[in-house]
Parts: structure tokens; C-alpha cells; sequence
């Protein structure tokens, strides 16, 4: 099984009133909130993050695209991955993904995809969610009754972008281009693996079994919550006849390790209110807006986790503003959160066991960890990032490996034909 | 009332719906983002004045079928176009409200004969960036009926289940609900407005604008907007206690205002 190093890159300063007296984490998130000082500091600290972990052994370090999101700093998952780029040579780098839809043309992700490929000689995956409601419809202006259509369309223009040996023209339904021709060409051939995030769309599961692609639960509530959803995906692939190979499945989970389980409960529960309590924080009216769901998800009655959250959080809001004079409603627990299985918490072997569980029942060959969430302090991050790659991926990272063959992991240039690091660094 | 009839007619490759009622002159209602109400207070308060109703749904729409080309306004236009032909309404009167009236004018702008005098409520279409439009979607479902109508009750053909529904037509009850906000969202996403205030000098039809004094999407300030850019305004009415979709709210006096204006 392969360890992701994910990051979402989380604003860490929202105030502990957050929820409270703002609306939203995501869309209308007060802009007076921003301090740039403070960006320019946590840009820094996070990509110094990502570049220990890939010091550390993680087989990947990954990204991911938000828009006016207090919880991820990311518009760009590509800035990130450039920046990346050369100071993780021995690392591949998933971003998970660019949201296609909101490129115009999609083109520009095959173009700058190909691009990071060529700088890293072929250590990328790319993932193409269709993007949060949030992100698409609301901070993008996307619309929801349009958007998988405009989403599919993009990914198919990108896959034959990277694909045919010809210039082409594409007249699709929202892309009109009388000449693609993508310049560069990716380095992995025909292209670099196609990874697709998804929050529960049933139609999602039916494409991904059908096309071959790599399906990512990136889910934010652990893997007892997750597995139904990844049950519907394996069935899926099961009725097109093919094998149920672990490496075409992901899952995203928290991972909270430490010497002692008593001292990971003490180190890492602030930072786990922090994001289950304030990053979450997204009003409800944002995470259901009318045909962004296919009318098959709705009819399975399929609830986006982004979207129980919102309505969890707008909840206990509204319950706020109903009673009189009591405190805001407190949100879950860290013990709730452990016991849930939203956090993987404990000491090495104990983390290591429930990895081991989390992808046999899930049947997952890729883990996207969260070894950073909330406001954790860089120390505590490496703590953690040190701890999972020397102790828990040494017991996980043999899952699957023998009895199947990972189809969608980049296949970079052999050395010493790949130039990947600086040659000339400043005196 | 009893006499009410559907039918579905062939529409493109898939098919429209459409509801009628009463026995007089002929009037076209074209719904709003609450859709075609089918056996409705609105309706039958038309019915009662001697009008004879049709109310075709437009693609998309409670029981009609998306067709797949629809990719922008003009696609729209060009539907509901071919739409009224189909359900044998063209040249009559009309009474469209909401994303209903913002077609219908578009459609008056380039197919004047396409109806006869008009009555209009709430059209979306025009943005006045010191008075927004309201956004319907960014809210929850509940929230989203508040804007719709004052009274809940108004609204409950669109959004309350029956109880008797057995538990597979609720889902689909639940799913059909789901696709005419969908293509509410799909009209009007994300500001409703296209330009048509630049077209407006060719509606030369009679126009008669209604507004809910509460509507919580369209302000007030809308209504003489309209009326200040239409060529022919015939009457302007603010109906009060009612909201965005007056003609739910305030069924016989929206009707008394369309008798008035369409006799």
C-alpha cells in the first residue's frame, strides 16, 4: 500500500469564535480575516512540511485545488506541485486534482500537468475532481446543472490532448478548438495516471469502474463512515466483470500517532477540534445547490460529506440563534472524533493496526494521510510525519503489493536519464 | 375544482407536459420556479373567470423532459419557442412568472406573435448591482421556500410529500422536485441577467407587471425598473403579503389583476 503525504493547508488562525460569528468557513469567509503575514509564513512552513515528508520515505506528497476556502489555501494545486517539484526528487507528487471545469480551456491543465511532468521526468499523478460545490458553483460561478457535463467533457479534451500524435480539432458542447496541441508532451505514456476524487456520486463509482481510473474517497470522517462508499464503488467494478485491484481505490484519513496513546490524545487534540470544529464550520446553503447532484445520487439518497458537515454546522447555528442566552453549541468531541474513526490515533502499533484495517475492509492501495490538520504547530507536524514514516508505513507498506500490480502509479524516467533537483544552487 | 386534464406530448427527443383547465377564453400560464403547480388555487381561480388554462411545463420542468441541447439562453428561447407551438398556445395571452416571465419576454423580443397581451410576475432579468437580486440557491431547502412564498402553505404543492405517497413515488416525488430547481439553477445560474435590457424596445406586446410586496428574491425597486424599460406597460400592481411567486400567495387577487388586464 502506498502512504500519501496529504496536505490541505489549512488557514491556522481563524479566531476560537469562528463559528459563531461567521457564517462560513468556505465562500463568504470574512476577507478581513486573511493576514498576509500570516500566509506568507504558513506558504512556507507547509511546503517545508511536504518536502520533510517526502525526506521522510512517504511513497507521495499530495494537493489539492479550494477556492475562498478558510481551510485550504490552495487555488492553484499546480503553484504548489511546481514549487515542490524539484526539492522532492525521490518523491512523486499527486495533485488530487485540478478541478477541470473551471478551466477555460481545460486545455491548461493537460498543458501544465504535461509541463510538471517534464520538470519532474514523470513522478506525477493527476487527479481531476469535479470540484466542491463550493469551490465550483459558488466561488467559481459554475453552473450546477451543467457543470459533470462541462467536467466530462474537459476530461476527455485532456485525455486526448495527451493522447493523439495529431494535431486535432475538438467541438465539443463547451470547448470549441480548432487546433489542440499540447506542447509539451507529458514523459509517462500515454499519460500520467488519472486519479479521480469523489464525495459519494453514484455515477462517479459507475465511470471510474468503467474507465480504469483510480477512485479517491477524500473523505474528512474516517474509514468506518467511508466504507459504505467505497462498498459501492468495489460493486461497481465487480459488475464490469473486472478485478477489484486495491490500487484503483483511495481513501483519505487523519492520522494522529505518538510514542504513547496517552500522549497522542494530549498533543493532538487541539488541532482536531480546530478542523472538525472551525475549518468545517460551512454554512448548509452552500453544499447542495439544485443539479449538482446527478438525479441517480439523489435518488440513492447519497450525502455529500462536505455536505453533512454544512448542515451539521449550520445547526448547531441555528440552534444557537433559537435559544436564549446559551453558549454555541459545543461540536464533536475529540474523544467523538477518535471513536469514530475520523482520527486514527495512537501509539505506532495501534495506528498501524487500524491502518491495516482501514485498507483491508476498505480494499484501498492508496492512503492519502492527514499527518497535518487544523493549526498544528510545524513541530508537531514533523512529529507526527516522523512518526508514521518510520514507524507505521514500515508495517502497512507491503499490503497488496505482492498479489497485485499498482496499474496507476507514475512510472518516472529510470536514472540517471531523469534530471529532476537544481545543478546550480546560489553561493 | 374537477376538469382538470394532463397530457404529455412528443417534444424533441423527449416529451412535454402540460396541465389545462376551465372553459372560456383562451390564457397560457408559464410557472415559475415553484413549476407547473398542476391542480392549483391559481389556476382554478382563472378557471372560475372564465378562462380557459394551459400550462405547459418548460423543459426541464415538473413531468417535461430536458431536452439535450440546451447550452445557453438563446437554446432556451429557441425551446420554449418550439414549446408553445407544440402545446398549441401560440398567439394567446399570457401569465408567466418568475424564470416563466424572464422567458417569455425573451421570447416576445424576437417572436412577437408569439403572444397576444402580457402579464408578468417577477420576471427575472434585470441586475442592479446597488439592489441585487437576491441568490435563491445558497441556501437550504427550507430556506429557499421562505423565499419563494410568504406562506408556507403557499408553496406546499412543490415542496411537501403527500402522506399517502407510497415510499418509491416519494423518492421519485423527491427526484422531480430536485430537477425543477435544477433547471431553475440552469436558467438563471449565476446572476440572472443576459443583456435583455437591451432588447426590451421589442416587446411591443401590452404588458402587465404584478410584484409581491414581500418578495424576498427580486426587490422591490424591480417593478418600476421594468416598467421604466418596457415599451408598453399596461398597469403595474404591488400585491401585498405575497412573495416572489405572487399568484401562490395571492391566487384570486393575482387572478383578478390578470382578468383585468386580459379582458
Amino acid at each position: 500500500m502506498k502512504s500519501i503525504f496529504f496536505h490541505l493547508m489549512p488557514y491556522p488562525e481563524l479566531p476560537p469564535d469562528f463559528p459563531e460569528e461567521h457564517r462560513s468557513v468556505w465562500v463568504d469567509i470574512d476577507p478581513a480575516l486573511y493576514d498576509p503575514e500570516v500566509g506568507n509564513r504558513t506558504y512556507n512552513e507547509y511546503l517545508d512540511e511536504l518536502e520533510f515528508a517526502a525526506d521522510c520515505g512517504f511513497d507521495a506528497v499530495g494537493v489539492n485545488e479550494h477556492h475562498s476556502n478558510g481551510y485550504g489555501l490552495m487555488p492553484s494545486p499546480n503553484i504548489i506541485a511546481a514549487a515542490l517539484s524539484r526539492n522532492c526528487p525521490d518523491t512523486n507528487i499527486v495533485v488530487l486534482g485540478d478541478s477541470v471545469a473551471l478551466y477555460n480551456p481545460p486545455l491548461r491543465v493537460a498543458e501544465e500537468i504535461a509541463m510538471l511532468d517534464g520538470i519532474t521526468g514523470g513522478r506525477m499523478v493527476a487527479g481531476f475532481p469535479v470540484g466542491s460545490p463550493m469551490d465550483t458553483i459558488f466561488a467559481y460561478g459554475q453552473n450546477p446543472a451543467t457543470i459533470r457535463e462541462r467536467y466530462h467533457e474537459g476530461v476527455d479534451l485532456i485525455r486526448q490532448a495527451w493522447t493523439r500524435d495529431e494535431v486535432f480539432s475538438f467541438n465539443g458542447k463547451y470547448n470549441k478548438l480548432r487546433y489542440v496541441n499540447v506542447w509539451p508532451r507529458p514523459v509517462q505514456q500515454p499519460h500520467p495516471p488519472i486519479w479521480i476524487p469523489g464525495g459519494g456520486s453514484v455515477d462517479t463509482w459507475d465511470w471510474c469502474a468503467q474507465e480504469d481510473l483510480v477512485y479517491c474517497y477524500l473523505s474528512y470522517f474516517g474509514y468506518k463512515a467511508g466504507l459504505k462508499t467505497m462498498q459501492g464503488f468495489w460493486k461497481k467494478v465487480q459488475e464490469t466483470g473486472k478485478e477489484a485491484n486495491p490500487f484503483q481505490g483511495g481513501f483519505a484519513q487523519f492520522i494522529a500517532v505518538a510514542d504513547t496513546e496517552k500522549e497522542a490524545w494530549d498533543l493532538y487534540r487541539e488541532p482536531a477540534e480546530y478542523f472538525f470544529n472551525t475549518c468545517l464550520h460551512v454554512y448548509a446553503g452552500f453544499a447542495d445547490p439544485p443539479g449538482y447532484k446527478t438525479p441517480n445520487t439523489v435518488r440513492a439518497g447519497v450525502e455529500g460529506m462536505v455536505e453533512r458537515a454544512a448542515r451539521e454546522a449550520t445547526a448547531r447555528a441555528e440552534a444557537k440563534k433559537s435559544s436564549a442566552g446559551g453558549g454555541y453549541p459545543k461540536g464533536l468531541s475529540f474523544e467523538e472524533m477518535v471513536e469514530k474513526g475520523y482520527v486514527i490515533l495512537g501509539n505506532p502499533t495501534q495506528v498501524a493496526e487500524q491502518v491495516h484495517e482501514l485498507a483491508t475492509t476498505m480494499h484501498i492501495g492508496h492512503l492519502m494521510t492527514f499527518c497535518h490538520f487544523g493549526n498544528m504547530n510545524k513541530d508537531l507536524v514533523r512529529y507526527n510525519t516522523e512518526m508514521y514514516a518510520t514507524k507505521v508505513m514500515p508495517e502497512v507498506c507491503d499490503l497488496f503489493e505482492d498479489e497485485y500490480e499498482d496499474l496507476w502509479w507514475p512510472q518516472p524516467l529510470a536514472q540517471p536519464a531523469r534530471r529532476d533537483v537544481p545543478e546550480v544552487s546560489a553561493s | 375544482m374537477s376538469g382538470y386534464a394532463t397530457e404529455t406530448l412528443p417534444f424533441r427527443e423527449g416529451h412535454l407536459a402540460l396541465v389545462s383547465c376551465g372553459e372560456g377564453s383562451p390564457v397560457t400560464y408559464l410557472h415559475g420556479m415553484l413549476g407547473n403547480p398542476g391542480e392549483h388555487a391559481f389556476l382554478n381561480a382563472m378557471a372560475n373567470k372564465g378562462w380557459s388554462v394551459t400550462a405547459p411545463s418548460l423543459p426541464g420542468f415538473t413531468g417535461s423532459s430536458e431536452p439535450s441541447g440546451l447550452r445557453n439562453l438563446h437554446d432556451w428561447v429557441v425551446a420554449a419557442s418550439e414549446l408553445i407551438d407544440v402545446a398549441g398556445v401560440t398567439g394567446h395571452p399570457v401569465i408567466a412568472s418568475s424564470v416563466g416571465a424572464m422567458i417569455a419576454l425573451e421570447l416576445a423580443t424576437i417572436r412577437p406573435e408569439a403572444f397576444d397581451a402580457m402579464v408578468l410576475i417577477a420576471p427575472f432579468g434585470l441586475w442592479d448591482p446597488q439592489d441585487p437580486v437576491a441568490d435563491p440557491f445558497a441556501t437550504t431547502l427550507s430556506k429557499q421556500r421562505g423565499m419563494l412564498t410568504v406562506d408556507p402553505a403557499a408553496s406546499a404543492s412543490f415542496f411537501d410529500d403527500l402522506e399517502e405517497m407510497p415510499a418509491d413515488l416519494l423518492v421519485e416525488h423527491g427526484v422531480d422536485r430536485y430537477l425543477t430547481r435544477s433547471a431553475s439553477a440552469q436558467l438563471i445560474w449565476p446572476i440572472p441577467e443576459f443583456g435583455i435590457s437591451e432588447r426590451l424596445h421589442l416587446v411591443k406586446n401590452p404588458v402587465t407587471l404584478v410584484h409581491g410586496a414581500e418578495d424576498a428574491i427580486i426587490p422591490a425597486s424591480y417593478l418600476n425598473k421594468w416598467a421604466q424599460n418596457l415599451p408598453n406597460v399596461v398597469g403595474t400592481h404591488r400585491v401585498e403579503e405575497a412573495g416572489h411567486q405572487a399568484e401562490f400567495d395571492r391566487p384570486e387577487e393575482v387572478a383578478a389583476i390578470a382578468t383585468s388586464a386580459l379582458s
